[in-house]
């Protein structure tokens, strides 16, 4: 299960599991938010390429517009999947906690 | 003989000259110094133009004479002539007359072109009543030689029997040093080549024992992963001394980089086998297992030079399977082609026990051997222990048999054993939405297998990496996908199966580049890409016949996991 939702403005809680079978609409989601975005993952227990594919579509396009996607609160098996994937050099990750 | 020498007072030269030999007892002189020193100072106590001195070689049961370096030296039957009838005696002989005398050997005379006309004959006798070797004067100056010279000569004798004595038991002991050292040395580059540590195969178990023997022995072992799969080796030279610990350090060394440099086992055996051939001496030979394991098929195949019997347990059966060697020992004979290699399918719980001759033929205080029935009772016996104990199982109970009797030969033990490790089975439907059922299986299984919680993220994101690959890949008629959890020693192995595809080899799907900038950066090729990168081993198999996919995950904890 996944859940996400606008908490405040420029931030954006996601929680759950981000993976091929959520990755649509956890895309659909991401495709309405624009501007400098920061996504808290303390609640991401989860994530597979599908979910990085996501990521990586919705960060091109904000960078597009002179915007992008923050990343704050990953747990440990998470950045390890961000740092295998090279994802932490394209994403601007903010230390967990 | 004591009242004969007051026949004639000694000189002062000649009691210098017996003072010398006396004062050499003590100084390191080597043999061939010695023997110059003694024959001087015969030569000039008794006045004699030549001298010459024979040792006794007790062994061969000779008198051996060194004429000149380089030269090989006389040697004759120890009873010949009259060095013989001399050193059998033990009584001194004074001859006048050499040509009169029919144990007079002249063909010495005939090659030296010089002419003997009187000698006299002295066993070198030490302190310990032991014959040293024969003392020879010829031609005393101006005459023959009288009872005074005799007497003088049998003190002479005396003093060069104990110098003589002393430097051969000298330079005995300094050989024996200089080669106990250097077996030393050699038993230390034997021991040094020995694998620090086993490698970490998932889904095996494979541990090592070597003991060496105190004076003599070559057996050696390896254990690595090379890109052929897992290299498996126990080799043991024949001889005794520091050749056969050098030769299998040798064959070792060829083994490791015939393999790393990419060779096949029946390659790999040919050519160290033909090298050695070349090096070794011509008695020399070395018995060896050599073998290669994939621990993705569970295919082992290996030639064995001489090596036997190996050792298989069918855990199943609770049955032992013996194997023969393939091939003759490697370094006897140079070889152009080879028998078949022998290929073993290891089943769950089967172990491959490469036992060097030390163990089987280890001897207690009755003279009864271990044997190999022994061997095998203690590994049916430790069937359900690591394999680590297992092996410590067999070299105490070696030693328990021994009872104290001495261990004659390098005793090296290598054991390999497949992972038992219950299973659990699934059936999911080739579609997205099966990924629900896929995750709520793992965690499952993971509580049921008792694996260690910290592996379940990397098997969840394998699982689904690798379904949904098959998912959007696989066209075949939409049947299910087979997915099997099993432990594995410190960790899991997670198997995937699709029937009616093509064939896709994952592990060889191309590397996505990390390093490009985001612009550059797309989603494809990501998901096995991280499998590979977070499992310790991934392997793919394709069955033609049935059209079937296998791929084959394997993750362990490694040292440096968190808690």
């Amino acid at each position: 299960m996944l859940s996400i939702e606008q908490a405040e403005p420029g931030i954006v809680v996601i929680a759950g599991r981000l993976d091929a079978a959520e990755a649509a609409s956890a895309q659909a989601f991401l495709d309405q938010v624009s501007g400098t975005v920061t996504l808290d993952c303390t609640g991401l227990d989860y994530i597979s390429s599908a979910g990085l594919g996501v990521l990586l579509k919705t960060q091109k396009r904000l960078l597009g517009a002179n915007g992008g996607l923050r990343l704050r609160g990953l747990k440990p098996h998470i950045v390890d999947v961000f740092t295998y994937s090279g994802f932490d050099r394209i994403f601007e990750i903010e230390a967990g906690h | 003989m004591t009242a004969a020498v007051s026949h004639r007072a000694l000189s002062a030269a000649d009691l210098e000259a017996i003072l010398d030999v006396t004062k050499a007892l003590a100084a390191p002189f080597d043999l061939t110094t010695m023997l110059g020193e003694v024959v001087a100072a015969a030569k000039q106590v008794l006045r004699a133009e030549r001298g010459s001195v024979w040792l006794y070689d007790e062994p061969h049961g000779e008198l051996v004479l060194e004429v000149a370096t380089g030269i090989a030296p006389v040697r004759v039957a120890w009873q010949s002539g009259l060095v013989g009838a001399c050193a059998t005696t033990r009584r001194i002989i004074n001859v006048p007359d050499c040509y009169a005398d029919p144990r007079f050997d002249r063909s010495v005379d005939k090659s030296t072109g010089y002419r003997t006309r009187c000698m006299l004959t002295l066993p070198l006798v030490d302190h310990k009543d032991v014959l040293v070797g024969v003392m020879q004067v010829l031609n005393k100056v101006n005459g023959v030689f009288d009872p005074d010279d005799e007497a003088l000569a049998t003190a002479l004798a005396a003093q060069c029997a104990v110098a003589l004595s002393r430097v051969r038991m000298t330079s005995a002991v300094i050989e024996g040093e200089r080669m106990r050292k250097a077996l030393e040395m050699a038993r230390e580059v034997q021991m040094s080549t020995l694998p620090a540590s086993m490698p970490a195969v998932p889904g095996y178990g494979v541990c090592a024992s070597f003991r060496p023997a105190e004076l003599t022995g070559g057996d050696i072992y390896d254990v690595a992963l090379v890109d052929q799969g897992l290299l498996l080796v126990l080799g043991d030279a024949t001889g005794h001394g520091i050749a056969p610990a050098l030769s299998v350090t040798q064959m070792q060394a060829m083994l490791r980089m015939a393999f790393r440099l990419g060779a096949d086992l029946d390659t790999a055996f040919l050519n160290v086998n033909n090298r050695l051939t070349d090096t070794l001496a011509e008695d020399r030979f070395i018995t060896a297992f050599i073998g290669v394991l994939d621990p993705g098929t569970h295919e082992l195949r290996f030639h064995s030079g001489g090596q036997g019997p190996i050792l298989r347990y069918r855990a199943a059966e609770r049955s032992f399977e013996r194997h023969r060697p393939t091939s003759f020992p490697l370094g006897a004979m140079p070889v152009s082609s080879l028998r078949a290699a022998t290929s073993l399918r290891l089943a769950r719980g089967d172990v491959l026990a490469l036992v060097s001759d030390g163990v089987y033929e280890q001897e207690n205080r009755a003279g009864e051997a271990f044997g190999e029935a022994r061997v095998c009772r203690i590994i049916d016996e430790g069937r359900d222990a690591p394999v680590a104990e297992l092996v410590d199982r067999l070299v105490a109970a070696v030693d328990a048999f021994a009872g104290g009797a001495p261990q004659s030969d390098d005793m090296t033990i290598v054991l390999l054993r497949r992972h038992e490790g219950a299973s659990v089975d699934g059936r999911f439907a080739r579609r997205t939405d099966a990924l629900a059922g896929l995750v709520a299986f793992s965690a499952d299984a993971f509580e049921r297998l008792a694996i260690d919680s910290r592996l379940l993220p990397r098997v969840d994101l394998a699982v689904e990496e690798l379904f949904t690959n098959m998912v959007k890949y696989g066209r075949g008629g939409g049947g299910a996908v087979e997915v099997r959890l099993a432990a594995i020693e410190g960790g899991i192995e997670v198997v995937l199966v699709d029937r009616d595809v093509e064939p896709f080899d994952v592990t060889r799907a191309p590397d996505v580049d990390i390093g490009r900038p985001i612009e550059q950066r797309e989603p494809g090729g990501l998901g096995l890409h991280l499998v590979r990168r977070m499992a310790d081993f991934v392997g793919y198999e394709y069955e033609p016949a049935s059209r079937e996919s296998r791929i084959t995950v394997r993750f362990t904890i490694a040292q440096g996991d968190p808690v």
